[in-house]
C-alpha cells in the first residue's frame, strides 16, 4: 500500500462515514426520545433513493399510493378515537396532515410529469412523499406501545423492516438504481482526485450535523426534545407530548434517512434492501455513542467507514468478519469506561 | 391431577402426530422442534436473564458445521461430532461470553450482532466448510441401529430433545441457581449483595442458551443432510429471537408457542396469498411483519401469558413448603467483641464528597444507629461497608479482616446482611422466593444438579429457611404472593426476612422501619432485640427517632458525610452539634 | 368478481388438495431475499408456460424460498407430501438445489434446478440419478471467458466476485481454467450485492495491474466495480458473467459498461443470430413471449433457464404419458426416464441431449460472447 491508496481508501471510507454518521444521529435521536432503536431507518434511505430513480426513469413511483393508503389508515383511525372522544375539534387537523397533504402531492406528481422537473424539484418532492411516512408509522406502530419495553419495540421494529422491505421489493422490484449527480465536478487535490459528488454528500452532512445541533440547542421544539429524552414523564408534565415528540423524532428520522439516501444514489447503486446493512452500521456508530452522544456518534461512523474501506483492501473476503469484530474490542471500551445506570426499565 | 390435563394431552398428541399427519406436517413440527430449542435458550438468556442476542443462529451453525464437517470429511460418528460440537460451541460461547458480556446495556446486543455476523462469514468463506455453497452428503443419523432417514422417524429424537431441555430448564429456574439467573433482570446489584456471582450467573446462560442452539444445529444438519452458511445468518437470528418474544420471553413454553406460531403463519401464509393476489409479486412477508406488529400490540407479553388464562395453569410452582432439616448457621463472635470497625472511610464521587473520614465500629450484640439528615451520607456509608460501591480510601475490618477492596458477593460470604434504603426485589416471584435468594450462598448444588432436580433436598432447606425468617418477620401468611403486591412497609419486612437468610453475623439496616405501623414497628423492635440478645452485630439507618432511641445501644450522627456526634442515645440528644444539625438555622 | 374470487380463495385455502389426475409441477423459486433478482423473471417465466402438455392439465404450484435453503427443503417437502407432484422444478440458487435433491430422491421424483453449479448434477450416483438443470455450467462458461482472453492476448487477469456461493462457483471453476490457459491470476477480491463501495477492492486489484478482470456478479449490482474500475481509470478489458445480462444492469451501469464481454447463452442476442442458426427460432419464442407479457426489454437469462426446464418437461411428459398415469410412482420414474432420454431439444439458452451421466446436456451451441456496444448486447462474432 503506498500513499496514494492509503488517500484514496481514506476518503472511501470518510464518505461512508458520512453516511453512518447520518444515520446514526438519526437513530440516537429516535432512540432517546422514543426508546426505539429504529431499524427500519435503512428502508427510507432505500425509499428516498428508489423514489427519486423513478422519477428520472420518466415513471411514477408506487411509493406514493403508499403514502396515500397509510394516510387514509391514519386518519380512519384517528377519526374514530376522536368521534369516540367527543374530541370533534381535531378533526380538522386530522383530515389535514393525513389526507389532503398526501393527495396534494399524489395529485402533483400526477400532473407534473416530475422527470423532466430540474433536480431540486424532484429531490423535494421524493421528500414529500417519503418523509410523512415517518410520523405515520409513529401513529400506526409504535404510538399504541409507547410504554413497552426496549425489547419489545425492537422486535415491532423489526417487523415494520420486514412490512417497508418487503414493499420495497415490490414496488422497485429486486434490481437497482442509481441517479444523476448533484456535481460532475472533478477537483485534483494534489496527487489525489476528488469527485463533487463526494464533496457534496459529506459537505451536506456536515451542515446537517450542525443544523440537527442548532435545532436541539436553539429551538422550542428542539429543547421539547430533549427534555422528553431526559424524562419522559417530567416532559409531560410540563406540557409536552410525548406522542408530539415522538412523532416529530419520526419526521426527522425518516428525513434524513431519505436525505441520505437521494446523497448516495449517485454515488453507488441502491436497491430495495441496501438500507439494512447501511442501518445496521448507522447503528454501530450509535452504539459506539453509546446511543446518546451526538459527535460520539459521528466519530463512531467515520471509525466504521475507514475500518470498511481499509480492510475490504487487505482482505475482501472477510470485510464483514473484521469490520465486526474489530467493533467488540471498542464496544469493549466504550463500556467499560462510559457511566451507565445499571438497573434500567 | 386436572392442573396436568392440558400437558397431559399436548403429549399424547404429540406422541400420535407422525403416525396421523402427512410427511409435510411432521417436517413442519421437526422445524418448530429445532427452531423451539433454539428459542428456549433465549428465554432464559433474553427474556429471563435480561440479556438480548442477536447471534444464537451462529451457534446453530457451529452445531450443524461441527458434525457436517467431521463426519464427511473424517468420517467421526455422528453421536461423537454431537460431543465435539457441544465442546466447541462451550468454549467458543466462553470466549465470546467473556468478550461481550461485560458489555453493559445496549453495548450486548450490538456485541452479539458483531459476533454474530463475523462466524456468519467465516462460515461461507472457510473452503473446508464447503465455503457460501455448503456441504453436501451428511450421513444419516443411527441410533441402535435404527437408520433416522425420514422426517417421521426424526421426529421423535427431535421432541424428546426438546421437551428435555424444556424441562430440565424448568427445573432450572425452579431452583437457587434459577433464583439467581431470574434475579439477573432487575435485581443484579441485590443478587450481587446476597452472594450471587452475577457475572458467572451470565455467563452460564449464556453457554447454557448457546448448546441448546448447538444441539438444534447438530439435528437440523441430520435431518437436512446439507448444510450452508445462510440459516445462520443475522436475518435468522433475529427471527429467533421473533420466536421467543411473540411466544412470551419469560415463560419456557414460550418458545415452542413462538416458534410453533411463526412456522404455521409463514406457511399459512405462503398457502393463502397467492390464491388472492396471484401467482406473481411475493406479499408472504409484507403480511408476516403487519400480523407479527398486530400480536406485538395485543399481547405484549406474548402468546403463552394470554393462553395460559385461557387455559387452566400448567406452571405455577407448589404452594406448600416442606418440613427441613435446618441449615447449618455460622459461629457467632462473642458478644462485645468488635465485628466492625470503619476506620477514616472516605468516598468521592466525581467531584463530590460524599463520605468524609468516616470512622465507626459495631460490636457483636449491640444495636449501632447511624442518623443524620436526608443527604448526610449515611446510605452511600452502607454502600461501602457492604461493598455495593467501595470506598475511595480508607479502611473497613469486618471480623479481623480487612475488606474495603472485595466485591459485596465475597463480604455477606464472610456474614454481613443487608437491607436497601429503597426497596429491591424481584415483583414477579413469589416472596417465599425472592427471601430465599438470601440464602444463596448456603447451598452449593450447581446448574447440572438443578436441571435434573437431583439437589430437591437441599433445596427444600433452603426453602424451609426462607419460610422459617418471613415467619419471624411476620410474614408467614404471605410466602406465596407476588413481592410487588406487598405495600412498602412490609416489602423491607421481606427484604430483612431476606438478609437474615444469609446467616450475617451483622445485620445492615436501612430505614427498616419506614412504612410500618405503630404495631408493626414495635414487633420489629422485639425481633431486633431478640436478634441482638442473640448475639448479632445490628447497624441501622433510620429517620424515625422514637424508634431509633427506645432500641440503639450507641448512636453515631453524621451531616455533610462527615460524623459530628457519637455516644449513648441520651448523650447525643443532647449534643448541641447535633440540636443544630436537625434544627439548624433555628434561631 | 375479484372478491369473489377472493371468498373462494379463502374458503379453499386449508382444504385438503383433492386427488388429481392432472399433472402437478411444483416449482421453488428465490423471488424474495438476496437471490430475488434472479428469482422473479423465473417466477414470472412460470406464468408463460404451456397450461396442456400431451392432453393433459398442467399446474404449477409456485412458491417462494426467501433465497434460504431450509424454506427450499420445506416447499420440496410439501410438493411431494402435500401437493403429490410430479416434478419438481427449484431452486434458483445452488445452495437450496443441493439442499433438494435429498428430498427429491427420497420421494423418487425428478428435480429440474435452475442453478448452476455443476455439483447439482455431478458426480453421478443415485440420488442425482432424479436431479436435472438447465443452466450452463460455470466451467463451460469460464472456458468461453478464457478462450475468449487467450485470442486478445491476455496474460493476466483478476477476479472480482459475489461474496456468496455465485461468486464462489466462479471463483472455483475460472481459477482452474486460467491455470488451464497458462494466464497467471493476480488478484482474488470479494464483494457483497449491497455494498455501496468497493473502492478498496478496485484499488488493490488495479495495483496488480491486470490485462482483464473477470466481474461475477448478477444483475445490477456487478455494475458496482466496473463503474468503479473505469472511475479510478482502468483500462484493461472487463468482463462479466452472464448473471449480469439483463436490461437494468445497463441501465444502471450506462456509458462505464461500453465494450465489457461475457458469454451467455443465445437467448440474449436471439435477434441477432443468422436465421440458418437453429437456435434462433426456439430462443426468440421464449424472449417474445416474455417480452410481451412483461414489456419490451423486461426479458433476463434467469427466466430462460427456467423457460427451459419447462421445455424439458414439455418435451418429456408426452413420452412418459404413454407409460404411466400422472400421481403415480410410475409416472413419475418414467418421467424420469423420458427426461434422461431427450435429444436435442432446442429451448432458450441451448441445445439438450440427456445421457444417463450428464444430467445437463448442453453443448458448445449454449454459449456465445456478447459486447456491449451503444448501451446494447452485441454477438461477438
Amino acid at each position: 500500500m503506498n500513499l496514494e491508496i492509503a488517500l484514496l481508501l481514506g476518503q472511501d471510507g470518510i464518505v461512508n462515514g458520512a453516511i453512518y454518521a447520518l444515520l446514526a444521529l438519526a437513530l440516537v435521536l429516535v432512540f432517546a426520545v422514543t426508546r426505539v432503536i429504529f431499524i427500519p431507518q435503512g428502508e427510507f434511505v432505500a425509499y428516498g433513493a428508489l423514489t427519486l430513480a423513478t422519477f428520472q426513469m420518466g415513471k411514477t413511483p408506487n411509493t406514493i399510493w403508499l403514502l396515500l393508503g397509510v394516510g387514509i389508515l391514519v386518519a380512519l383511525i384517528d377519526t374514530i378515537i376522536a368521534v369516540r372522544g367527543g374530541n370533534l375539534g381535531r378533526l380538522k387537523r386530522i383530515v389535514l396532515w393525513n389526507l389532503v397533504l398526501p393527495a396534494v402531492v399524489v395529485g402533483l406528481v400526477l400532473l407534473l410529469e416530475p422527470g423532466k422537473l430540474p433536480l431540486a424539484a424532484q429531490v423535494a418532492l421524493t421528500l414529500a412523499i417519503v418523509v410523512p411516512l415517518g410520523p405515520m408509522v409513529y401513529r400506526l406502530v409504535y404510538q399504541p406501545l409507547a410504554e413497552a419495553s426496549v425489547l419489545i419495540l425492537l422486535i415491532v421494529s423489526v417487523a415494520v423492516h420486514l412490512v417497508l422491505a418487503g414493499l420495497g421489493l415490490l414496488f422497485f422490484g429486486a434490481e437497482g438504481s442509481r441517479t444523476t449527480p448533484f456535481s460532475e465536478a472533478q477537483f485534483q487535490l494534489g496527487t489525489l482526485a476528488v469527485n463533487g459528488q463526494t464533496v457534496f454528500v459529506v459537505g451536506t452532512s456536515v451542515v446537517l450535523i450542525i443544523a440537527l445541533y442548532q435545532f436541539f440547542g436553539r429551538t422550542l421544539y428542539g429543547k421539547a426534545l430533549r427534555a422528553t429524552a431526559i424524562n419522559r414523564v417530567g416532559a409531560r408534565l410540563m406540557g409536552i407530548s410525548n406522542t408530539m415528540a415522538g412523532k416529530l423524532s419520526f419526521t426527522l428520522a425518516a428525513g434524513i434517512g431519505a436525505l441520505s439516501g437521494i446523497l448516495i444514489s449517485p454515488i453507488t447503486t441502491v436497491y430495495y434492501d441496501t438500507g439494512f446493512m447501511i442501518g445496521l452500521k448507522g447503528f454501530v456508530a450509535a452504539i459506539i455513542a453509546g446511543l446518546a452522544s451526538y459527535p460520539l456518534a459521528a466519530a463512531g461512523a467515520v471509525l466504521v467507514g475507514l475500518l470498511e474501506s481499509f480492510s475490504s483492501f487487505w482482505a475482501s473476503a472477510f470485510k464483514e468478519v473484521i469490520v465486526f469484530t474489530l467493533i467488540i474490542p471498542v464496544l469493549m471500551w466504550r463500556s467499560l469506561t462510559s457511566h451507565h445506570v445499571e438497573e434500567e426499565e | 391431577m386436572k392442573r396436568h390435563l392440558p400437558l397431559l394431552v399436548f403429549l399424547v398428541a404429540l406422541a400420535v402426530s407422525p403416525v396421523m399427519l402427512s410427511e409435510f406436517y411432521v417436517t413442519l413440527l421437526n422445524y418448530i422442534g429445532l427452531y423451539s430449542i433454539v428459542a428456549l435458550g433465549l428465554v432464559l438468556l433474553t427474556g429471563v436473564g435480561g440479556l438480548t442476542s442477536f447471534g444464537q443462529a451462529a451457534f446453530v451453525g457451529l452445531g450443524a458445521y461441527a458434525t457436517g464437517y467431521l463426519t464427511t470429511a473424517h468420517a467421526v460418528s455422528p453421536w461423537l461430532a454431537l460431543l465435539i460440537g457441544l465442546a466447541l460451541t462451550a468454549v467458543v460461547a466462553l470466549i465470546l461470553g467473556f468478550m461481550t458480556l461485560r458489555l453493559s446495556g445496549h453495548y450486548l446486543p450490538l456485541g452479539t450482532i458483531a459476533w454474530g455476523i463475523s462466524l456468519y462469514f467465516l462460515f461461507g468463506n472457510l473452503d473446508f466448510l464447503g465455503g457460501h455453497t455448503g456441504l453436501t452428503s451428511i450421513p444419516v443419523l443411527e441410533l441402535f441401529g435404527y437408520r433416522l432417514d425420514t422426517g417421521r422417524r426424526f421426529y421423535y429424537i427431535i421432541w424428546i430433545a426438546l421437551l428435555g431441555a424444556i424441562l430440565a430448564t424448568q427445573n432450572l429456574l425452579n431452583s437457587r441457581e434459577g433464583r439467581a439467573i431470574r434475579a439477573l433482570k432487575g435485581g443484579g446489584l441485590m443478587a450481587e449483595a446476597m452472594g450471587v456471582n452475577t457475572a458467572r450467573t451470565k455467563t452460564v446462560i449464556f453457554i447454557i442458551a448457546a448448546l441448546f442452539a448447538c444441539v438444534s444445529g447438530w439435528l437440523y444438519a441430520h435431518l437436512q443432510r446439507f448444510v450452508n452458511p445462510t440459516p445462520f445468518g443475522l436475518h435468522i437470528g433475529i427471527e429467533y429471537l421473533f420466536m421467543a418474544v411473540v411466544g412470551g420471553a419469560a415463560h419456557v413454553w414460550g418458545a415452542l408457542v413462538g416458534a410453533g406460531l411463526i412456522t404455521v403463519l409463514k406457511q399459512w401464509l405462503q398457502d393463502i396469498l397467492p390464491k388472492i393476489f396471484g401467482q406473481s409479486g411475493n406479499f408472504e412477508v409484507i403480511f408476516f411483519g403487519l400480523m407479527l406488529i398486530i400480536v406485538l400490540q395485543r399481547a405484549r407479553d406474548g402468546i403463552w401469558p394470554w393462553l395460559i388464562r385461557v387455559l387452566p395453569s400448567m406452571e405455577t410452582g407448589e404452594r406448600v413448603v416442606a418440613e427441613a432439616e435446618p441449615l447449618p448457621r455460622r459461629q457467632m463472635p462473642a458478644t462485645g467483641a468488635v465485628v466492625l470497625e470503619v476506620k477514616n472511610a472516605r468516598k468521592v464521587f466525581g467531584g463530590l464528597v460524599a463520605n468524609n473520614n468516616m470512622s465507626l465500629t459495631v460490636k457483636a450484640g449491640e444495636v449501632m444507629a447511624l442518623i443524620g439528615p436526608n443527604g448526610a451520607g449515611k446510605s452511600t456509608m452502607f454502600n461501602c461497608i457492604s461493598g455495593v460501591a467501595p470506598v475511595t480510601s480508607g479502611e473497613i475490618d469486618f471480623l479481623g479482616q480487612r475488606i474495603e477492596t472485595l466485591e459485596s458477593r465475597e463480604i455477606v460470604r464472610r456474614g454481613m446482611g443487608r437491607t436497601f434504603q429503597h426497596v429491591r426485589l424481584l415483583p414477579t416471584m413469589s416472596v417465599l422466593e425472592n427471601v430465599a435468594i438470601g440464602a444463596h450462598l448456603r447451598g452449593s448444588k450447581g446448574v447440572l444438579s438443578a436441571s435434573l432436580h437431583l439437589e430437591r433436598t437441599e433445596e427444600a432447606r433452603l426453602l424451609a429457611e426462607a419460610k422459617r425468617q418471613l415467619e419471624r418477620v411476620g410474614l408467614g401468611g404471605h410466602l406465596f404472593d407476588e413481592a410487588g403486591s406487598l405495600p412498602l412497609g412490609q416489602q423491607r419486612l421481606m427484604e430483612i426476612a431476606r438478609a437474615l437468610c444469609t446467616d450475617p453475623c451483622l445485620l445492615l439496616l436501612d430505614e427498616p422501619a419506614a412504612g410500618l405501623r405503630y404495631l408493626e414497628k414495635q414487633a420489629l423492635a422485639e425481633l431486633l432485640r431478640k436478634l441482638r440478645g442473640e448475639g448479632m452485630g445490628i447497624l441501622l439507618v433510620e429517620h424515625d427517632m422514637d424508634f431509633v432511641m427506645g432500641l440503639a445501644d450507641r448512636v453515631v450522627v453524621m451531616e455533610f458525610g462527615e460524623k459530628i456526634s457519637e455516644g449513648l442515645p441520651e448523650e447525643v440528644q443532647k449534643d448541641p452539634v447535633v440540636l443544630e444539625a436537625y434544627l439548624g438555622g433555628v434561631e | 368478481m375479484k372478491v369473489k374470487s377472493i371468498v373462494v380463495a379463502l374458503l379453499s385455502a386449508g382444504a385438503v388438495t383433492l386427488a388429481h389426475a392432472d399433472i402437478t409441477v411444483g416449482v421453488s423459486v428465490s423471488a424474495t431475499g438476496p437471490a430475488a433478482s434472479l428469482g422473479i423473471p423465473e417466477q414470472n417465466t412460470f406464468t408463460l408456460m404451456p397450461t396442456e402438455i400431451g392432453g393433459e392439465k398442467v399446474k404449477y404450484i409456485i412458491l417462494d424460498d426467501a433465497s434460504d435453503t431450509t424454506t427450499a427443503v420445506r416447499n420440496a417437502r410439501k410438493f411431494v407430501s402435500e401437493d403429490k407432484v410430479d416434478a419438481i422444478i427449484g431452486s434458483t440458487i445452488t445452495p437450496n438445489s443441493l439442499a433438494m435433491i435429498d428430498v427429491a430422491a427420497e420421494a423418487e421424483t425428478p428435480l429440474v434446478s435452475m442453478a448452476a453449479s455443476a455439483r447439482i448434477v455431478e458426480p453421478m450416483d443415485p440420488k442425482r440419478h432424479w436431479v436435472f438443470k438447465t443452466p450452463q455450467n460455470d466451467l463451460q462458461m469460464s472456458t468461453a471467458i478464457t478462450e475468449h482472453m487467450s485470442n486478445l492476448g491476455v496474460k493476466t487477469v483478476a477476479f472480482i466476485g459475489f461474496s456468496d456461493a455465485y461468486g464462489e462457483g466462479w471463483w472455483n471453476e475460472f481459477s482452474k481454467m486460467v491455470d488451464l490457459r497458462k494466464l497467471k491470476m493476480v488478484a482474488n477480491e470479494r464483494f457483497s450485492r449491497t455494498d455501496t463501495s468497493v473502492t478498496g477492492q478496485v484499488l488493490k486489484i488495479m495495483s496488480a495491474n491486470p490485462d482483464a478482470i473477470l466481474i461475477a456478479g448478477s444483475g445490477t449490482p456487478s455494475a458496482l466495480p466496473q463503474k468503479a474500475l473505469k472511475e479510478k481509470g482502468y483500462k484493461g478489458k472487463i468482463y462479466q458473467t452472464h448473471g449480469a445480462a439483463n436490461n437494468d444492469f445497463l441501465r444502471v451501469c450506462g456509458k462505464d459498461c461500453e465494450g465489457t464481454f461475457m458469454p451467455t447463452g443465445p437467448m440474449l442476442v436471439a435477434s441477432q443470430l443468422p436465421d440458418t442458426n437453429p437456435m434462433k427460432k426456439s430462443a426468440l419464442d421464449y424472449v417474445t413471449k416474455y417480452e410481451k407479457a412483461f414489456g419490451a426489454g423486461s426479458v433476463a437469462t434467469f427466466g430462460g433457464h427456467a423457460w427451459d426446464a419447462g421445455m424439458l418437461l414439455v418435451n418429456a411428459i408426452p413420452v412418459a404419458l404413454k407409460k404411466s398415469k400422472p400421481g403415480t410412482k410410475e409416472f413419475r420414474a418414467a418421467l424420469r426416464d423420458a427426461l434422461e432420454g431427450t435429444k436435442e431439444l432446442y429451448a432458450s439458452h441451448g441445445v439438450f441431449t440427456m445421457t444417463p451421466t450428464d444430467h445437463l446436456g448442453l453443448d458448445q451451441r449454449a454459449r456465445v460472447m456478447v459486447r456491449v456496444e451503444g448501451g446494447k448486447w452485441v454477438l461477438e462474432k
